[in-house]
């Protein structure tokens, strides 16, 4: 493990060192780009701690630079003062466990007049308020964005078009937007890829911001259009526990495929002087029988002293429990949904220089035995209770 | 490897605080004065600078222009403006940037180039010193030191 990890961080910090040379910029072409170099521990192996559930495997009681480094380059075409094309290709610890290279972003967008935006082609996901900067580590406080919030989302980019509206009340400002597209992406579960390509999804937001405040409500859906792929763990099952009849009605049950999941959110952030703070607050309720509905939030405040930000925050995820079920393999997949837990986070941003930041955090985790969802290879000790610390280094160039 | 000390070394010495040059008295956020507006509340600068609403109130698109971060003048006016570090600043703009929603605004690399700049567009708005502000501007907000 060790050569590849260090490998890693080699090509990493040769990239790092490298890539600030080739930004460039000329009045209409321009590139740019962002990445972090990572480093995360727990203090158990009972489980693979991992930033969201696109990633199939996770963080131990080892040092692992997979789950937190990324790198992305874009490119900015500007075509004409009112349409501009884009390509944003990142690297990323991925569902088929490489950091294969993917075209995250590609769209062309036209803005007809100042107030409306239109965007057409390949898109990032914002079903919850900063989801579509998740990657984006130098933008945001934290190491990684709260994990209780954001692990359930594991869609990041569609194919499709979305439409902005501002509208100015006052100095304030409103903006709106819909969105429509076709998702494009695979989630990992167990050893296997549960596909969510063509899935159609579609989502609207308001935001209202006054000063320094800024409050968002947004709700989006998506409709699944295939079946988990757990077909061959019930057949397994079958000989011992249940007859194929019953193994059928089972999965008929726990069918995903044309169910449709709801994401509600509500956002409230506060940026002035060196004070940031943040409120989010977010409802899942899922069409298939085979998740839990959930709801989870998160609270983060942050003070800069100097370069130094020192932040602390709290974040929570709750699924609810489904009626009892005597089926064994009904009981078993939505165990695997499951999630009721806690995390305190603590930690510091150090600004080194404009376009470069370190972290360092610690997130306390406690939680039910039962919460697995967030997790990869959980293991019988499991008990709920993990303490990850995390070190990063993010930059723009 | 062997050359890594040494970048770490170029590294360290880019780390190291610069000394900042003195603040040079008041600040003036100025369009251009064909433009046709004559004040500007707090929360309309930081709208346009910020990218969140580009219209001035009569309707016309503003064309803001911004400095090179090296310039001591754009941290006197962003800590002046909302308080903030240039790192701030510019973690917000890459937040924009990266998901698509802004174009990051053009930049120059000193206050007299944004004085040509703001002078031949339309609706040009800028911030320059406010003894620098000529008859081609109108002073639309002032930033005290």
């Amino acid at each position: 493990m060790l050569p590849g990890r260090s490998r890693l961080w080699a090509a990493f910090a040769l990239v790092a060192l490298a890539l600030p040379a080739l930004a460039e910029t000329t009045k209409d072409f321009t590139i740019r780009g962002f990445g972090t170099l990572g480093a995360v521990r727990t203090n158990s192996d009972d489980v693979e701690f991992v930033r969201d559930i696109s990633q199939p495997r996770g963080a131990t009681d080892h040092w692992n630079a997979r789950t937190d480094s990324v790198l992305g380059v874009q490119a900015n075409w500007r075509l004409t003062p009112a349409i501009e094309a884009v390509v944003q290709g990142i690297s990323r610890y991925r569902y088929d466990r490489t950091f294969k290279p993917e075209i995250a972003w590609a769209y062309l967008k036209i803005d007809p007049n100042p107030a409306l935006s239109l965007r057409l082609g390949r898109l990032g996901t914002e079903f919850f308020m900063l989801a579509d900067s998740r990657l984006v580590g130098y933008s945001y406080l934290t190491v990684r964005p709260p994990g209780d919030y954001f692990w359930y989302l594991p869609f990041y980019s569609v194919n499709g078009a979305d439409a902005a509206l501002t509208v100015p009340v006052g100095d304030s400002v409103l903006r709106g937007k819909v969105y429509y597209g076709i998702a494009d992406g695979k989630i990992p579960l167990a050893d296997k890829q549960w596909k969510i390509d063509g899935s159609p999804l579609m989502g609207a937001y308001l935001e209202y911001q006054t000063g320094s405040w800024l409050l968002r409500g947004s709700y989006a859906n998506i409709r699944f259009n295939s079946s988990l792929p757990i077909a061959d763990d019930v057949a397994a099952l079958v000989p011992g526990i249940v007859s194929p009849a019953q193994a059928r009605a089972g999965l008929d049950y726990l069918e995903t495929d044309g169910t449709r999941s709801h994401y509600y959110s509500l956002g409230l952030v506060y940026d002035s002087g060196p004070w940031q703070f943040q409120l989010m607050l977010n409802a899942v309720d899922q069409g298939s029988k085979a998740f839990e509905n959930s709801w989870a939030g998160y609270v983060l405040a942050g003070y800069r002293i100097g370069s130094v930000t020192p932040y602390i925050g709290y974040s929570h995820v709750d699924s609810t429990r489904r009626t009892a079920t005597v089926h064994p393999l009904v009981a078993r997949v939505r165990a695997d949904s499951r999630a009721e837990q806690g995390t305190a986070i603590l930690g510091a941003r150090w600004d080194v220089m404009p376009s470069l930041a370190l972290k360092a955090q610690w997130d306390a985790i406690r939680g039910d035995s039962s919460s697995i969802f967030p997790y990869r290879r959980e293991q019988a000790d499991w008990d709920g209770r993990l303490d990850a610390f995390s070190l990063s280094m993010d930059f723009v160039f | 490897m062997s050359r890594l000390p040494s970048r770490i070394l170029i590294l360290l010495a880019l780390v190291l605080p610069a000394p900042l040059a003195q603040a040079t008295g008041a600040l003036a956020v100025v369009v251009n004065a064909r433009c046709g507006v004559a004040v500007m509340t707090r929360n309309e600068v930081i709208n346009i600078f910020f990218g969140r609403y580009r219209q001035f109130f009569n309707g016309r698109e503003a064309l803001p222009v911004d400095l090179v971060d090296d310039h001591p003048v754009r941290g006197q006016f962003y800590r002046r403006l909302v308080g903030k570090d240039l790192a701030e600043v510019n973690a917000y703009w890459s937040r924009q940037i990266f998901s698509g929603r802004l174009q990051a605004l053009p930049k120059v690399s000193t206050p007299d180039e944004a004085i040509k700049w703001i002078a031949a567009q339309p609706c040009g708005i800028g911030f320059i010193e406010q003894a620098k502000a000529d008859a081609r501007f109108n002073i639309v907000y002032e930033l005290a030191p």
